[in-house]
């Protein structure tokens, strides 16, 4: 019953629904890319830099080594989404878990939190997240750390805020009455009512992170076993000039994913959060 | 031994403007099957000293004792035997429950923090459902469906859970429709009856307190002014601003209302951090002396069981 009231209403904004049918399309593609492209879409499969339309066994044309794109495009989409999702989760993890404490015992507990949080926030994003990267060497798993451990901090400002609106509530003043532990109290009761604006967030870091990954990748510190659409970027970019198709395509794909995801957050915020609808 | 035993109860709060002293040394008494009514204007403390029963704010000085034994230094088993004692129903029933969770697990727990078995929690569900007159099929639902007097039924029913000896209702009917009041003031006094628990009733409204209390203890500032039967503190009250607080209260009768004497009370209440030296009340009080200004007053025996705290009674 409350399901689909939510679905009612993420089904009103139009633009929620176009990103998440393309967003849709793309998770499909790169669950799908083993059917489609068998092999390894890295493999020299013919003549260097075929524009697309060219020939029409490669219909996105190839690179300057004679790589096909459009395999490297739907093998893409799969680490892309997987490091865009993954990076999401451990940013809402310790964002959640930071802020989530910080907010409810508030006092000096708060008080390291938050300046933990602006610590964060100082340090130039791309610069910290190149500077982990580097550290810890450039495999998948580090960069979804590193791009997490940048990206935590807007969900932890919002996950104490929503927490301290909600710890002095009557109901939760209730359950202490009862006897509930701090614990059980955080996280049954409050993180509930907590969760909607923080999900809207973790939706839209999503985004943010296929960019970081991007960066990371166009700058030659990516993963460099995994065709991600930034290291397609990164590697056509000597070739700018003349075959610029090379850099294009895959800059395409990271625009309209990231634009897709964005309506997607918008979508969810007037889903979860109807007071706030028909502004 | 009385069931609720408040011994110079003192709380107090660190604001940037100072240490404000919510409640400044109250001792009351509450005995087993009493509605005790606890009344005064908005910020005199009353709802701050039914939180620092319930253990919600700390109690800066003075012992809370329940069944004779002090709740302060108490922690796991044996507060969790205390807080089965003593529960607490809230003002706000928009507030009170939890948006999230269906009315069944709201109400279920209680039971669910003292260790029930599943399908006695949900019997003890129904049960407690049809005691405060709900459907049954209410546990399923959402608090958002239901009306402001069918959510507070629902407090109640979570408050009875355990079978507590003494609930403290904080204002439990002021966020209601007149016409809901009575029919939840009626529950109350019905469950009363029924179960012998105790109410520790506060409220600013005159009327309910008059209609459910045996006893009233009037509070002022962080202390209390006078104690006494209902109709001892309603036909004969003592203390200055007992009689100011009952003539402000309006009467339905015109004729009645025009014949009353009526004492006015002349300012606001004054600001709990900065409050008047001597009695709290000697900047509105009509009989207020050079005395007043020095000497705090302590409330004492009037001899007919009433307590007041005032120099010139």
């Amino acid at each position: 019953m409350q399901r689909f009231e939510f679905l009612g209403r993420f089904a009103r904004n139009r633009g929620a629904l176009v990103g998440a049918g393309l967003i849709l399309v793309v998770a499909l593609m790169a669950i799908l890319a083993p059917v489609f492209f068998p092999t390894d879409p890295l493999r020299i499969v013919g003549l260097p830099e075929l524009w697309p339309g060219e020939d029409s066994e490669f219909p996105l044309g190839t690179d300057s080594l004679g790589r096909d794109i459009l395999a490297m495009i739907v093998h893409g989409a799969r680490a892309t989404l997987l490091i865009g999702l993954f990076a999401s989760a451990v940013a809402t993890i310790i964002g959640v878990g930071v802020g989530a404490i910080a907010g409810y015992f508030g006092g000096w507990v708060d008080e390291i939190a938050m300046r933990a949080a602006e610590l964060f926030q100082t340090i130039p994003n791309l610069i910290f997240v190149l500077t982990i990267v580097v550290i810890l060497g450039s495999t998948l798993s580090n960069i979804v750390i590193a791009i997490g451990i940048v990206s935590w901090t807007p969900i932890a400002r919002m996950t104490r805020a929503e927490f301290l609106a909600l710890r002095d509530r009557e109901f939760v003043q209730a359950c202490r009455s009862m006897g509930m532990s701090d614990f059980r109290i955080i996280l049954t009761e409050i993180l509930p009512n907590a969760l909607p604006p923080v999900i809207v967030l973790s939706s839209l870091v999503v985004a943010g992170a296929i960019l970081f990954e991007s960066a990371v990748s166009f700058l030659g510190l990516g993963d460099p076993n995994v065709a991600s659409w930034g290291r397609l970027v990164g590697d056509g970019r000597q070739l700018i000039r003349s075959s610029w198709y090379i850099c294009a395509i895959p800059g395409i794909a990271i625009m309209i994913t990231v634009l897709c995801l964005n309506l997607v957050g918008d979508g969810l915020n007037d889903a979860l959060n109807p007071k706030l609808r028909d502004r | 031994m009385s069931l609720l035993s408040l011994k110079d109860v003192r709380v107090q709060f660190n604001t940037s403007g100072g240490i404000v002293r919510a409640v400044n040394g109250v001792s009351l008494d509450l005995a087993v099957g009493e509605t005790l009514g606890l009344v005064g204007e908005s910020g005199c403390g009353k709802s701050t000293l039914g939180k620092a029963i319930m253990k919600l704010v700390p109690a800066a000085g003075g012992q809370i004792l329940v069944e004779g034994v002090d709740i302060a230094p108490l922690s796991g088993e044996q507060l969790t035997d205390m807080r089965r004692k003593v529960q607490m129903i809230f003002q706000d029933p928009y507030g009170s429950l939890n948006p999230r969770s269906t009315v069944g697990r709201s109400v279920a727990q209680p039971l669910v923090l003292a260790g029930w078995k599943p399908d006695a929690i949900a019997e003890r569900v129904e049960t407690l459902l049809r005691w405060v007159g709900l459907p049954s099929d209410a546990r399923q639902r959402y608090p958002h469906e239901f009306s402001g007097g069918q959510r507070q039924r629902i407090g109640i029913a979570r408050a009875l859970a355990l079978s507590p000896k003494l609930i403290i209702c904080d204002e439990p009917v002021s966020a209601l429709d007149v016409s809901v009041r009575a029919q939840v003031i009626n529950l109350l006094e019905d469950l009363k009856g029924q179960f012998g628990v105790s109410y520790l009733f506060i409220s600013h409204d005159l009327s309910v307190v008059e209609h459910i209390a045996d006893r009233v203890a009037v509070m002022y500032l962080g202390m209390l002014f006078e104690v006494g039967g209902r109709d001892q503190i309603w036909k004969s009250p003592q203390h200055p601003y007992t009689r100011a607080l009952l003539a402000a209260a309006p009467i339905a009768n015109p004729k009645l209302a025009r014949a009353r004497q009526r004492t006015v009370l002349q300012g606001e209440l004054p600001s709990p951090l900065n409050p008047p030296p001597g009695c709290p009340f000697n900047s509105r009080c009509p009989m207020a002396q050079e005395r007043c200004r020095a000497e705090k007053p302590v409330l004492r025996p009037l001899g007919n069981g009433a307590q007041a705290a005032c120099h010139f009674v």
